[in-house]
């Protein structure tokens, strides 16, 4: 169970978060949330799809790890096997709350950094420090804070974009299915991709708008992820030796 | 002037004159210089009856086809799941009594009759719940798909609940808004014949006179067209359906996360029988029973100690509406240039629902076969007669079926029920042969039945009728396969259990982030 705590210099003065991605330190899932921002390094590694959230059935775009639920084919005991760590990896085991704060009668929501005291992840004796000794902030915690603050703009950014492919019905179900080289067979039906037919179909007016906000450039850069399946797939037949 | 047809003018508005508008508008590209020019004329103070807050899954169907957006629906029309019915007190008339009519079909239907193989199971488990799934997710509370599922999609097949007045003005809206149907406020005051027979128009009091090409009775109860106008007779079957007065309420939630049930549950009275239907906002209830079986005072009390387990006090002082029902339709329901859909076509006690989608199946042909020009129409009237006909007797047979297999001796009611003479002939037939052989798909003459083989089979064996088995084999016994699809629903069952969320909160979900189109 996550123990989400709001982060503060006096309750959590010693903690330190050991960095390093190992099986132990939890992160075996199969995907993780990217946003656009980030779309350029995540592309050059890992195939970039949608899935709909669980619990809302709403659409976000997925870095993709695994084959199966729980596998994460880039995480092994000598670390993660690609050069660029997706936004909501690298938080971990931070998080982004709300605080209601009044100024001068003014109620408003500020984000501030939560952290999640029941990762595997904290520590006491190793790894990095959070805070200095006389209470700041650690360098390490301000790269943190960057990351959560980007989290928090791409999330934004994402769903206007996702928003934007589904009013002209640019998404569409994709069904994956893979022969491993020992001849098992695995499925995976709650995908989603870019129509591609659908893309070439647009009118120049909103080709024009896909331009100018970056999405035409984001939607080729989802389009150019799909070799990264191929890695994946030997990845899993590595294993299977 | 010539014989085309054109313009379709549609008299009455509520549930049947929208639905039907926006079935024929969608179509028929209303919206467009090129399309059927659909006009909808609407008394402004006559209210619509408001039948049927239950629908067929053939509703997701016609909604989708007329462009409309579900997540739209559930949030305007106070919209919730059903996935069957559950007859309560319609056997034995003792508490622990009740089987249910589940919307998917049996396991392996295509492949295989169940029926045969459970029967010697009987004492064991319930034919629904040994053949699907559905029964149990009903009485789970669950709902028929997830947050995940596109919309229309379903993971059980699934129909409504809904609120008949949101729905009517609701539809209103997408029609006028998006299919191009124009919307006349008025009163007619007369029908114009024409030197044929035809109706050239009918006169409005403020818009003069509206014509057509083909004019659809929505009027009601009151046939306007078809009955005032045409006299064509209507037939009672009240002598097989004895129902014939319903007092109707609305019951509150005693808080926002009450459970809304996700089938309609039917309950057996000593002269009738209550409706119970879960809405998100509040459970529409009624009890409908023979006048000439008991009193209305006698059933408002039926209806009251019904609600009182969940009301308290306040059963007694809810309001109750009181609804006459004249069982029955009329003789012809396409005659000249002019059908009648909906209530001036007839109705049938709301048992199985049968209003809507009598709506739905009336415009879902008059809009396929919408003649092209007055010379084919005559063909078309007929057709529609021979096969609506057909289907009001399909469904006179399947509820009086209900009523003929129960074991109650308890009141008159029930008694009378089971008398010959009140049983149509067709049903009789049919219900020797089921004696020794269980319904199938070959029972029934039409593709396009209203009630399949299933239906009859989930009301037969859930009311414990018994089909002998057959004393020779045939080749096509196979009693593996049998076993092998009963193992499959048990195994999907589990499944279905542990993966479906609970019925509100689903609604609450999809209204409030909405159901995906893909």
């Amino acid at each position: 169970m996550p123990n989400h705590q709001l982060l503060d210099n006096i309750n959590h003065k010693d903690v330190h978060v050991i960095t390093q991605h190992t099986p132990e330190f939890g992160d075996n899932s199969s995907y993780s949330h990217v946003f656009l921002s980030e779309f350029r390094d995540v592309q050059a590694h890992y195939p970039i799809f949608f899935q709909k959230n669980a619990q809302t059935g709403q659409f976000e775009a997925i870095a993709l790890f695994g084959l199966a639920g729980e596998e994460n084919l880039f995480l092994t005991d000598a670390g993660w096997q690609a050069s660029y760590l997706p936004l909501s990896i690298q938080r971990r085991p931070f998080l982004i709350g709300f605080q209601e704060s009044n100024e001068d009668g003014v109620i408003s929501e500020e984000p501030v950094i939560h952290i999640d005291m029941d990762s595997p992840r904290i520590s006491y004796n190793q790894g990095e420090a959070v805070f200095l000794p006389q209470g700041g902030q650690s360098p390490y915690l301000q790269q943190m804070s960057t990351t959560l603050m980007a989290i928090h703009q791409g999330h934004q950014q994402t769903q206007a974009f996702i928003d934007s492919l589904q009013q002209h019905d640019l998404i569409e179900s994709v069904e994956i299915k893979v022969t491993l080289d020992d001849d098992s067979k695995h499925a995976m039906n709650f995908l989603y991709t870019i129509n591609e037919e659908k893309v070439a179909q647009l009118s120049d007016q909103v080709v024009a708008d896909f331009h100018r906000l970056g999405y035409l450039k984001a939607i080729h850069m989802i389009l150019a992820s799909m070799p990264n399946m191929s890695h994946l797939i030997a990845l899993k037949n590595r294993l299977l030796k | 002037m010539d014989n085309l047809v054109r313009e379709v003018t549609i008299v009455g508005g509520g549930t049947a004159g929208w639905l039907t508008a926006g079935v024929i508008a969608a179509e028929h590209m209303a919206n467009s210089e090129s399309g059927i020019k659909v006009t909808l004329i609407e008394s402004p103070d006559v209210k619509p009856i408001g039948v049927g807050e239950g629908t067929w899954p053939t509703m997701r169907g016609t909604l989708q086809k007329m462009g409309i957006d579900e997540t739209e629906f559930f949030r305007e029309c106070d919209a919730s799941f059903k996935q069957g019915a559950k007859f309560a007190k319609w056997v034995t008339g003792d508490e622990d009594d009740f089987y249910y009519h589940p919307l998917v079909l049996p396991e392996g239907y295509e492949k295989i009759n169940l029926a045969p193989y459970w029967q010697p199971q009987s004492a064991k488990v319930s034919f629904a719940d040994a053949v699907s799934f559905q029964g149990h997710l009903c009485e789970k509370g669950l709902a028929p798909k997830q947050i995940t599922t596109p919309e229309y999609a379903h993971v059980a097949n699934y129909a409504y609940h809904l609120d008949a007045g949101k729905f009517s003005a609701f539809l209103q809206k997408h029609c006028t808004e998006k299919l191009g149907v124009r919307h006349v406020l008025d009163h007619v005051t007369a029908v114009n014949a024409s030197e044929n027979g035809d109706i050239a128009s009918v006169s409005t009091k403020q818009h003069g006179d509206i014509k057509g090409d083909l004019f659809i009775d929505c009027t009601g109860f009151n046939s306007l067209l078809l009955g005032k106008h045409y006299n064509i007779p209507f037939i009672c079957k009240k002598h097989i359906l004895f129902n014939d007065t319903a007092l109707a309420v609305h019951v509150p939630y005693q808080t926002e996360n009450d459970a809304i049930a996700s089938h309609t549950i039917s309950t057996g009275q000593s002269a009738g029988w209550i409706w119970d239907i879960g809405l998100p906002s509040r459970r529409g209830v009624g009890h409908v029973f023979s006048s000439a079986h008991t009193t209305v005072e006698k059933a408002e009390k039926e209806l009251r100690d019904y609600i009182r387990p969940s009301l308290g006090q306040q059963a007694d002082e809810i309001s109750i509406r009181k609804i006459p029902i004249n069982p029955g339709h009329r003789k012809l329901f396409w005659h000249k240039n002019c059908v009648a859909v909906g209530l001036s076509a007839g109705f049938l006690e709301p048992l199985e629902a049968s209003a809507l989608v009598l709506v739905e199946l009336s415009a879902a042909m008059i809009s396929e076969q919408l003649p092209a020009n007055r010379e084919v129409m005559d063909i078309v009237a007929k057709r529609f007669n021979d096969k609506f006909l057909y289907r009001w007797d399909r469904i006179i047979d399947f509820l009086k079926l209900h009523y003929i297999l129960t074991k109650r001796t308890d009141t008159q009611y029930w008694r009378d029920n089971c008398l010959v003479e009140s049983i149509p002939e067709d049903l009789q037939t049919l219900l020797k042969l089921w004696r020794y052989e269980s319904p199938w798909q070959l029972d029934f003459d039409h593709a396009d039945e209203v009630f399949p083989s299933a239906s009859y089979q989930y009301v037969l064996y859930g009311m414990g009728f018994e089909t002998t088995a057959r004393h020779t084999t045939r080749r096509s016994d196979n009693i593996e396969l049998a076993q092998m699809t009963f193992q499959n629903n048990a195994q999907l069952t589990q499944k279905l259990l542990a993966g479906l969320p609970n019925n509100r909160e689903l609604i609450n979900k999809i209204k409030q982030y909405g159901l995906q189109k893909i």
